[in-house]
């Protein structure tokens, strides 16, 4: 009942908000607005110089900001050791989730009539590589076009998720355990985390690219080093989601496991 | 290279976080060990950066090398680089006090559960530090995950109320974000001091209030404000007891420093609506006080206790920013660093008892000093302290408080600290009583095995606390005056 | 031409939908008596304040903020710096999700249950 109330009394103070008129935020679409005329202005003006990267997004979120991406990078890692930390105990077999056996009949392998469809496994070993494919190219590409190591990262978990999914027994694309996962979400935070000091060991502020030791021109050490964060990125977010999804599928019980 | 050390400061325990999986793969102990390592190197970067503030005037740091307003910066002045050392101080000592709760059989746990530690204390030197506010949102959250992963490997009930705290915490998150986005919807910045040159041009009085509204609303229930204080109690009794001290003692302080930044350093004394909005936490801070007192006087249980105990303190703190005035502020400051380890340190102390015998229900504690002379000599500073008795740290910084109001004429502020100073002396003479007069309840050891009062590793924690506790105490007029010029400028 | 209250809805209407939404998700967090739920509400109401910011940074008549050559002028590309911050706000969403159904999984399986007045009977039982 104090719950009812509470509830409705928070509903009561949100409708407050709709009866108000909103006169402090500016009129959506407005370029005059405050928020498009300081500090946006300038990246879109000088992000091409400063970056040499014509996504401005990318030029944000990993030069001019970098720093809030390692700790975006960082906020995944720590999700993950924190759902390998609260799933690590060993839970009895039969508190698990069950899953209906049906699901999982027999042990089945790409290309096996035991699949009776030839969708699944066209699924394993086409679409799953096809995925990879696209997020290596949404990786390579993120500094020109949309794209960038997280949506990378997102997809070659997807990949992994895919031929797991379709096929529990087999051997996915590349194996990782729930441990080897979590230690190699840490080494992609590390790979970012180690670019910054590779600039601050030559001299420069931390993530400043321009002063990256490799013997190329200024342009490229940017794109030298958007690369280098990004596969950082790429590897942190793809180990993240496989550690989150081990941990918790180790969970679940199928009905033909035995104890 | 001292110019990069505000930066390193945060970025070093990061880095070991990230490689401790990996380096416990190829001993069990390596991943600890490198943790220790940065984390003593974060500490000691932290005394030397506070000491060239001091010297050299406030440190700035750009990352990526931009101009100010474009790229992320960290600035610490006397105020943050004091914090930040306390907190460095305490993260290392708590790594260390984690030792005895190793258990040695999974890799992945030890390497797993001082990466959680690291990450936690490196999101907290990260708030302190920060100058910019969407990078305070940031941090915030990594403290956060790894504060709902540190309670909930307390156990069961630990877990139900890691599941409620992150329910109650996104929420707080939720509220500072959209705090943020109308700030910056006002400024078209997000760095603070560039927005506090905006907002002092006038003309954002409204967008200001709302972003305060919501600030106050989520940075208040981030450190357990008295209406906002719910998640706190269960959340602070069955967390993992290793580290409750980081959890209890400082993790629900930084949220007040952060509104300390935002109320006085970004929107300035200038502001339309400060009296009113000053008034509404003066309100909260008033009740906060009588309430947490009240409440801890019948728990029995003693990290029960100490929790309510927490909601008084944060009530102490945000009182030196309901007072406003630049003495007032000092005296918050010093009581923010001194209880961060009489808090710290009786929470140590409920973690040493629960260790060695097993309970932490203070009816069972009779004539305990005899087993154990150092947890016994901590309980009873921190307790001195938190009433507020000489020489410890809680008396000087309660009387600068006391000292500000009187001197602003808010006299009922006063009071309300004396009673409830009054109030905090019962419940802690109680916990006295029963360590030294009590009958001897004859508690079983449960490690029986092992000699001695408790293991090196807890035991030198529990000795920094106490000698930390009196240095405070005795250095208060160094400190105060080292952080007076700069609160001048921003205080009423 | 436009009428009064499309005009309106134009210029604010985002506003009052972000923030109906904001309050259907804390509503939804002390309302619900199951955990589950809890947890979808709370991610409603992190997707508003996402809106929110996103809707910050539009711009009428402007394009997506990649650079296009010959056009320099900043009032053709939206902002790009919401867009950045919603990125992280998005991982950290996602972060807060997955620890929460990894808490979710260990509470189900200790008290058997995923709604709050079995967990509590369950709890005192302890």
């Amino acid at each position: 009942m104090m719950r009812k109330v509470i509830g409705i009394i928070v509903i009561i103070v949100g409708l407050g908000y709709v009866f108000m008129s909103f006169d402090f935020l500016p009129v959506i679409g407005d370029s005059t607005a405050p928020a498009h005329t300081h500090v946006s202005d300038y990246y879109i003006e000088n992000a091409l110089r400063d970056t040499h990267s014509p996504n401005l997004v990318t030029a944000v979120l990993a030069d001019y900001r970098g720093f809030d991406t390692l700790l975006e990078t960082t906020v995944m890692f720590s999700a993950g050791v924190c759902a390998v930390m609260i799933l690590g105990s060993k839970s009895h077999i039969r508190n698990r989730f069950l899953v209906p056996k049906k699901i999982l009949k027999g042990k089945p392998e790409p290309g096996v009539s035991a699949y009776k469809t030839v969708n699944k496994d066209v699924m394993v070993t086409l679409i799953a590589i096809m995925i990879l494919l696209y997020a290596i190219y949404v990786l390579l590409h993120g500094e020109v076009g949309p794209g960038g190591g997280f949506q990378a990262g997102a997809l070659m978990a997807l990949s992994y998720i895919v031929s797991m999914m379709i096929a529990p027994d087999t051997r996915p694309l590349f194996s990782l355990s729930k441990a080897n996962a979590a230690a190699l979400a840490g080494i992609g935070v590390f790979i970012y985390a180690f670019t910054g000091l590779l600039t601050v060991f030559n001299g420069g502020m931390f993530l400043e690219y321009g002063r990256l030791p490799f013997p190329v021109s200024n342009e490229y050490l940017h794109t030298i080093g958007i690369m280098l964060i990004e596969v950082g990125v790429t590897i942190g977010v793809m180990a993240t989601i496989i550690t989150i999804l081990k941990a918790i599928i180790e969970r679940v019980r199928f009905d033909d496991d035995r104890d | 290279m001292i110019q990069h050390y505000p930066a390193l400061v945060v970025i070093l325990p990061l880095c070991g976080a990230a490689l401790s999986l990996a380096l416990t793969k190829i001993h069990l102990h390596l991943g600890r060990n490198v943790i220790f390592l940065s984390m003593a190197l974060s500490f000691y970067m932290s005394i030397m950066q506070l000491r060239n503030v001091v010297i050299n005037g406030p440190m700035e740091y750009r990352f990526g090398g931009y101009a100010i307003p474009y790229s992320i910066e960290f600035r610490i002045d006397t105020v943050n680089g004091l914090v930040v050392a306390m907190v460095a101080l305490m993260g290392l000592i708590t790594a260390f006090y984690c030792i005895s709760g190793e258990i040695r059989s999974e890799k992945l746990k030890v390497g797993g559960a001082y990466a959680v530690v690291a990450l936690f204390v490196a999101g907290m030197l990260g708030n302190a530090s920060s100058a910019d506010a969407f990078n305070m949102y940031v941090f915030l959250e990594i403290t956060a995950l790894a504060a709902y992963c540190l309670i909930a490997l307390g156990g069961n009930r630990g877990m139900v109320a890691a599941f409620r705290y992150m329910l109650v915490g996104t929420i707080a998150g939720t509220f500072y974000l959209l705090g943020v986005g109308i700030l910056y919807s006002a400024t078209g910045t997000l760095n603070m001091q560039d927005m506090s040159i905006i907002i002092q041009q006038g003309g954002k009085d409204e967008a200001v209030l709302v972003a305060l509204c919501l600030m106050i609303a989520g940075l208040g229930i981030k450190s357990a404000l008295f209406p906002f204080h719910g998640w706190q109690p269960s959340a602070h009794t069955h967390e993992e007891r290793g580290s409750a001290a980081l959890i209890a003692g400082v993790m629900v302080k930084i949220p007040v420093y952060m509104l300390f930044r935002f109320v006085y350093c970004v929107f300035g004394t200038n502001f339309k609506y400060m009296q009113q909005i000053l008034i509404v936490l003066g309100i909260f801070v008033g009740i906060g006080m009588m309430y947490g007192s009240i409440r801890a006087i019948g728990q029995t249980n003693m990290k029960k206790l100490l929790a309510y105990s927490s909601i008084t303190q944060t009530s102490y703190f945000m009182l030196g920013i309901v007072i406003g005035s630049p003495v007032a502020l000092a005296g918050s400051l010093l009581h923010f660093i001194g209880d961060a380890f009489i808090k710290g340190g009786l929470f140590y102390c409920a973690g040493a008892i629960k260790y060695k015998f097993g309970t932490v229900n203070i009816d069972n504690f009779g004539r305990i000093y005899k087993k154990m002379p150092v947890t016994s000599a901590l309980i009873v500073a921190g307790a001195l302290s938190m009433i507020g008795i000489p020489p410890t740290v809680g008396f000087f910084s309660k009387w600068y408080i006391a000292m500000g109001a009187i001197q602003t004429g808010k006299y009922i502020f006063v009071i309300l600290l004396i009673i409830s100073s009054l109030l905090n002396a019962i419940y802690f003479f109680k916990i006295i009583e029963k360590i030294f007069m009590s009958k001897d309840k004859g508690l079983e050891d449960v490690r029986p095995v092992k000699k001695g009062e408790l293991p090196w590793s807890m035991l030198v924690p529990m000795s920094v606390c106490i000698v930390v506790i009196f240095l405070l105490g005795f250095l208060n007029v160094k400190i105060i005056n080292m952080v007076l010029p700069l609160l001048k400028g921003v205080g009423m | 031409m436009m009428t009064g209250i499309e005009q309106f809805l134009a210029d604010k209407g985002i506003y009052y939908l972000t923030f109906l939404l904001l309050s259907f998700g804390v509503y939804g967090i002390i309302a619900c008596k199951n955990y589950m739920k809890k947890l979808i509400c709370m991610n409603i109401m992190q997707v508003a304040a996402i809106v929110f910011f996103l809707s910050l940074g539009q711009k009428k008549g402007a394009t997506i903020p990649v650079l296009i050559e010959g056009l320099t002028n900043a009032d053709s590309y939206i902002n790009p710096l919401t867009h950045a911050l919603m990125l992280t706000a998005i991982v950290v969403s996602l972060g807060t999700t997955g620890v929460g159904l990894a808490l979710l999984t260990r509470i189900r399986e200790k008290f058997g249950s995923v709604e709050e007045d079995d967990i509590i009977r369950r709890q005192n039982k302890l």
